[in-house]
């Protein structure tokens, strides 16, 4: 079963025409990889998913609820949680007043899960968003979004800007959301890190689907893989 | 002398009070909703009205606990049919809606109610003074400033406290992120209009036991207001009460010393907080 179908958007920012057709989805349970450059059109798909940009034309379905032209608290109600790319922290609130601003849909998590399973966070419950570090804030908006106890994870580049270390951290939530029945779509620009743990790879570029396939077969597409990597993604390389 | 200063100070701390509570409700609008409410004096004046027309029926102080939250109702009810509709445009239009809203509140209340003042009678206790020599300190005003400061406290404790104050907050930085997170934007921003709403019906309920009751009695708390939030730094919510307290305590004082200047001297510590500080007080960086 999908949980998500993304049929043919077209999305555009004013005059300017920014997804040409994209269709995508996400099957329940797995791990939905959403790849491409800069600029190729991947947060403005997650904005038309949940809602910020709504497309023109074309169809979204989350759990079967044809969900196109709601408005974003909607679609989040329904269990799809969205962690927006740059973290998008309410600086002016303490770490702990961070987590209780989200809706409280029924669910394994609660604050006290969070302190439990994010201990850096625990610590800092008390700091306002603005004294965090990055790979804070970026814990912070992940668990933030797993207060709404989402059904579906749609995370922007969580890993922007983050030492490797707290990458491989980052991307362990991920596969731990998983394996609690969550269904992930993942945007990232660190190709290697992302097909490791992905189940299938979508490739977009100048907002047109070009690849689509299971992401152990585009892994070992070496070329496809250095092509969009690029040089700079190359100290990605994850073990095991 | 003394007796004089410190009869105008605090005078000049109950007007900074109602400054503060104006601008309070003022400043919740528009850090959420980008909204120059310039119907607020209007929804002052309509809650005393409220409260004059309870009076007889559920006394001053049943009057005193009702007319804010009718008030607030009604704002609720504005807010959910006009006000709403121009989030997110020019911030003109609003300006402009609200602009006539208090034109069309004030000759409302005059149709109703009638142009000339009409009395306000506060119980008999509240009006003595509490002592002789500080003949100015009647009950009523204590009262009043006692209830301000117990208003601004719920109001904090609403903010800091609760999820919907939080929201709130929230909100004023990054509204839409709140909104991918499952609240109801449509609804925080309503609330908030009627929680800033509450909080001008409540000054009402005040300012009437005090001047009176004519349709034009928010009219002159309005400029002030706005002149309390700029001082105080605008989206800083203690700023506001700060800057409210303070251009009210120095119109007091400035009425001892230069009685002419008294309406003069909030607009020149509003030059002058603009040009040694232009976040104001407790604003933050970057939010001028
Ligand atoms: N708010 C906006 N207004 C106009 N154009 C935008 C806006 N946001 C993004 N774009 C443009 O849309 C295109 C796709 O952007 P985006 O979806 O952010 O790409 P990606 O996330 O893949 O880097 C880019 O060309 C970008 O310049
Ligand atoms: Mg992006």
């Amino acid at each position: 079963m999908n949980v998500l179908e993304v049929e043919g958007l077209h999305t555009y920012y004013g005059k300017s025409h920014i997804l040409h057709g994209v269709s995508l989805v996400v099957p329940e349970g797995k791990i939905v990889a959403l790849l491409g450059r800069n600029g190729a059109g991947k947060s403005t798909t997650l904005r038309s998913i949940i809602g910020l940009t709504p497309p023109r034309e074309g169809a979204i379905r989350v759990f079967g609820h044809a969900t196109t032209h709601w408005a974003p608290d909607q679609i989040a109600g329904l269990g799809l949680g969205y962690v927006p790319e740059g973290r998008r922290i309410f600086p002016n609130l303490t770490v702990e007043e961070n987590l209780l601003v989200p809706m409280a849909r029924p669910g394994p998590w609660t604050v006290r899960r969070v302190f439990e399973s994010f201990p850096r966070l625990a610590e800092r419950k008390s700091n306002k968003g603005s004294q965090l570090s990055g790979g804070e804030q970026e814990m912070l908006a992940i668990a933030r979004t797993l207060m709404l106890n989402p059904k579906i994870l749609a995370l922007d580049e969580p890993s922007q800007g983050l030492a490797p270390l707290i990458v491989r951290e980052v991307f362990n939530i991920v596969t731990e959301a998983r394996k609690e029945g969550v269904s992930v779509l993942l945007v990232e620009q660190n190709v290697r890190a992302t097909v490791a743990i992905a189940d299938h790879a979508y490739v977009l570029d100048n907002g047109s689907i070009v690849y689509s396939g299971p992401a152990a077969e585009f892994a070992k597409d070496e070329q496809r893989v250095r092509a969009l990597a690029g040089a700079s993604a190359e100290k990605w390389e994850m073990e095991d | 002398m003394s007796q004089l200063i410190l009869f105008n100070l605090f005078n000049g701390l109950i007007v900074g009070a109602f400054y503060a509570l104006m601008a309070l409700g003022l400043s919740l609008i528009l850090n959420l909703s980008g909204v120059i409410n310039f119907a607020h004096g209007g929804f002052l004046a309509l809650g005393a009205y409220i409260a004059y027309t309870l009076m007889p029926y559920v006394g001053f102080w049943g009057a005193l606990l009702i007319a804010p939250f009718l008030t607030a109702f009604l704002g609720i009810i504005i807010e959910r049919l006009l006000i709403r509709r121009l989030y997110g445009r020019d911030p003109l239009y609003s300006l402009l809606l609200t602009f006539g809203l208090a034109y069309i509140f004030e000759d409302v209340s005059r149709y109703i109610w009638g142009a000339q003042s009409v009395p306000f009678i506060v119980p008999g206790f509240l009006t003595k003074p509490l002592s002789n020599s500080l003949f100015f300190l009647t009950g009523y005003r204590v009262f009043m400033v006692v209830l301000v400061a117990i208003a601004v406290a719920a109001l904090f404790y609403i903010l800091n406290r609760t999820r919907l104050g939080m929201r709130i907050r929230a909100g004023t930085m990054d509204l839409e992120t709140v909104s991918t997170l499952g609240v109801n934007v449509r609804v925080l921003r309503n609330l908030n209009f009627g929680l800033g709403i509450f909080l001008a019906g409540l000054a009402g309920v005040l300012a009437a036991g005090l001047l009176g009751l004519q349709p034009t009695i928010g009219t002159s708390l309005i400029m002030p207001s706005f002149v309390a939030i700029i001082v105080g730094g605008l989206g800083s919510l203690p700023g506001t009460l700060l800057g409210g307290l303070l251009i009210g305590v120095a119109s007091g004082l400035t009425t001892v010393f230069f009685p002419s200047a008294t309406e003069a001297v909030m607009y020149v510590m509003m030059g002058l907080v603009l040009l040694l500080r232009p976040r104001g007080l407790l604003g933050e960086e970057g939010r001028l």
